[in-house]
Formats: C-alpha cells, structure tokens, sequence
C-alpha cells in the first residue's frame, strides 16, 4: 500500500510536467523526470486522471499518441476556439478514409501495394494524406526500384484519439459477413454469365 | 497531353509518374520500370481521342496500333488486379480460378472499407478535440546531448549509410543520340551543295533527340551565313535553302 500523500504529490509533479510539455509524454518518461516507480506513476496518474474528471476542470488528462496530456474538455471547445481562432480539420473524402485504413493496417506499405489492394491509382490520396501530416515516409522497402514507405503519423494517432497502433481493432474484424461475401460471388458470377452471352 | 501526331510513337503523355512517348511507356512498363499502378490508362485515352477530334483527321493505321498498346496495357492491368504478376504470359487461367481471385481481392478491399468506416467515425469523435499545443519555453530549448560515453563503432554505424555510394539509376531504356552535331552539319552541308535546298522535316530523322541535333545544326549554318531559312508561320516546316558564296561576301 503506497501512501497517500506520495500518489498526491507525485500527481502533482505529473501535472505540472503535463504543464509545460508541448507534447504528450510517456509514463516511462514521467517516471524518468519525476524519478518515481513506473508502478507509482499509474496509480497517480489514475488521481490525476480522476481529479480533472467530470468537467471540474476547463481539460481533462488523455492517453493519446504515446503518452500523456490535457485536452480542452468539448463544453469548452466553442470558447478556446473563438480566442485562438483554432479550427477543426477539414473532414476526409471517402478515398482518403479508404487510403488511410490501408496504411493503417499494412504499414510500413509502398504505394503500389495501396494501389493493388484499392484497385486503384493511389497517388493522389498518398500525397493529400502526407499533406495533412497523417501518413509519412518511413524508409525505402528492400526492393526493385527501393520503392518509398509509408505509415502513419504520431498526428494520426492525435486525430483519431488512439493511444498507439494496437488501438486499432484486428483487421479480420472488419471482413465482411459469410453472407456478404456470397452475395459477392452470384454478382461476379451473374456478371460473367452476362459477358459469355 | 500533347501530340506531335497521333502514332504511338509520336504520342506523347504527360502523366505524374511518365512524361515521354506512348510506346516507351508500354516498353517500360513491359520492363517493370514504370509500376502500371501508376499510369492512369483512362486518362491516357480520354487525352488521345480529345487529339483526335481536334486534329480532323482519322488514320485507320496508326488508331489500330494505339487501340492494340491501349488493350495490352488494360490486359496487364487486370491481371494485376487478380494478383497474378506470379503467372507466367502463356499460362492461362480458368474463369472460376480468376473468379475466385477478384473475389479474395474484393473481401480485401471490403474489409479496408468496413475499417474506413471505423476510422471515419472516430475522426468525427476526435479530430476537433483540442490538445495542449503551446510550445516549450525558449529557455528550456536547450538539445541534450545525454551524458553516457557512446562507443565509436555506434556512430560509425549510424554514419556508414549516409556515406555509402548510391547505385548508379538504370539509363537502359535512355535512347542514345546516333548522331553528333559535327556529323549533322556535315550531312546537311553535302545535301545543300547536291539540291541547293530542304524543307526540315524532309531532312530531319524520326527520333526527337536527334531531330533536335538536325534543328541545331540548321542554326548553326544560319549563325554561319550559310543557308536562309523561311516558315510561313509558327509550327509550319521550315524552308532551308543554302546561300551562295558570292551572297555571303556580298552580305
């Protein structure tokens, strides 16, 4: 049982690090600057956590992209908003929704292999994507021609609140339903009856 | 796109990952130099038929070789779609087999498009959000280097990337220019003492490059005094008729 009083002031240690970085930061690291046990540092983060809960606060504590930090808690948005004149990105075309899950889950990807599971060019939507800092290169792969890698962005993870990759739900969650799929096949079927006709 | 005319040859498309003629493209894609993925076939024939129309005139000749590149490009590409680059040209594939592949590439591609879904959703719930953004005082600015003693052999490695020769790119597909300058000019010289004159594009080879070295060397015997040259007007050939000795002292 760790005293009260040390979760207490070390919650505090942690805030007033949250305070001053311009970035969230790792438990690891808050363990590293506030010299404190990783174990300690969860519990007071918990407080932490708990104290800024509830909208007492004008910012609650968020694990996102990697660690730690405050975001302005959404009753609140409309009033930071008018003072720093911050706006909300502009939303994602469909393509570019589609361009970013497959990156997403295939990363470190080139774009031909974006291109080959969309059935399209893919040159477009990789180029917007980078443009909005939500994919960037990541070396060559060990191929003919060292095509260029993508992944994804620590302001990916920022902008889809996920704390880190494994956020994201297994990929075969996603496949479509034993049913779905054979409804796929009559249509490819039915279709190539068409083209023998 | 632009056109110097409507053969393969001549056709030049202009896309993001080519610029050159049409049938160099298919050469290079046949050479799995330019990834197929990239080159946009539709736009490639929407540009085609568009110089077509304007140019008003219809060759059956070189409309058939453009259609007959246009279906070996389209070929390729749907059986890439199918996943099939492994497939050797003269195996074939049956109809349920290719069914069942563009069925796995569906399901694939479904699959992306339900976690786009998901995707989509939380970008609602969570792009507006708006995190601590303030920059790290100046003050506390200051890199730090850390204070543990690195082994040299860890710098060396890190180094030895970035100091390695990069292969030389692969200029095969590059057309050497046949002819020189010098040649050019000496050819064009023994043309104007037989006929007294040309019209350029009578004169001038096939190729661009070279074609360009013929329009230099045509320059230079002008910069010389020794031919005049004469277009009717912008982009029509060139009348190249050669200067008489007695002209150029005379001049």
């Amino acid at each position: 049982m760790i005293d009260p009083l040390v979760i207490a002031d070390l919650s505090r240690q942690i805030e007033a690090v949250l305070f001053i970085a311009s970035r969230p930061v790792s438990a690891a690291e808050l363990a590293a600057s506030c010299v404190a046990d990783p174990a300690v540092v969860d519990q007071a983060l918990g407080r932490l956590a708990e104290e800024f809960a509830d909208s007492r606060h004008g910012m609650e504590l968020r694990e996102v992209s990697g660690g730690f930090t405050f975001v302005v808690v959404r009753d609140c948005e409309t009033a930071v908003e008018a003072f720093a004149g911050a706006r909300r990105p502009d939303d994602l075309s469909p393509a570019l929704v589609e361009t970013l899950s497959v990156v997403a889950y295939l990363q470190p990807t080139t774009r031909a292999e974006v291109a080959r599971v969309r059935g399209v060019s893919s040159e477009w939507a990789l180029s917007s994507l980078e443009e909005r800092g939500l994919v960037e290169e990541c070396g060559r792969a060990d191929a003919p021609g060292s095509p260029i890698l993508y992944g994804t962005s620590a302001r990916f993870l920022t902008l889809f609140g996920l704390r880190d990759l494994t956020d994201l739900p297994p990929l075969e969650g996603f496949a479509p339903g034993a049913d779905d799929v054979e409804e796929l096949r009559e249509r490819l079927v039915a279709h190539a009856e068409r083209r023998r006709q | 796109m632009s056109t110097l005319g409507l053969h393969a040859g001549e056709l030049v498309v202009d896309l993001d990952v080519f610029q050159g003629p049409f049938d160099l493209l298919v050469t290079l894609v046949l050479r799995e130099e330019v990834d197929l993925w990239e080159v946009s076939v539709s736009r490639i024939i929407a540009d085609y038929v568009l110089r077509l129309a304007e140019s008003h005139e219809f060759d059956l000749e070189a409309t058939s070789q453009f259609v007959v590149l246009v279906a070996a490009l389209l070929e390729m590409k749907s059986r890439l779609l199918l996943d099939l680059e492994t497939l050797g040209e003269d195996e074939e594939i049956t109809v349920e087999e290719a069914g069942e592949e563009l069925l796995t590439a569906l399901v694939r591609y479904q699959q992306h498009r339900n976690a786009g879904e998901w995707l989509k959703a939380r970008w609602a719930d969570n792009a507006g959000r708006i995190y601590r953004r303030v920059p790290l005082p100046a003050c506390f600015r200051r890199a730090h280097a850390g204070t543990e003693r690195l082994p040299a052999s860890l710098l060396a490695a890190a180094m030895a990337p970035l100091l390695r020769e990069p292969p030389l790119p692969d200029t095969s597909h590059i057309t050497d220019v046949a002819i020189t300058l010098v040649a050019e000019l000496r050819r064009l010289r023994s043309l104007l003492a037989h006929e007294g004159g040309f019209t350029f594009l009578s004169v001038a080879p096939r190729d661009r490059l070279e074609k360009a070295v013929t329009f230099f060397a045509l320059l230079e015997l002008h910069n010389r005094g020794e031919v005049s040259l004469h277009q009717a007007r912008a982009f029509a050939d060139i009348r190249v008729t050669a200067v008489r000795p007695e002209a150029v002292l005379a001049g």
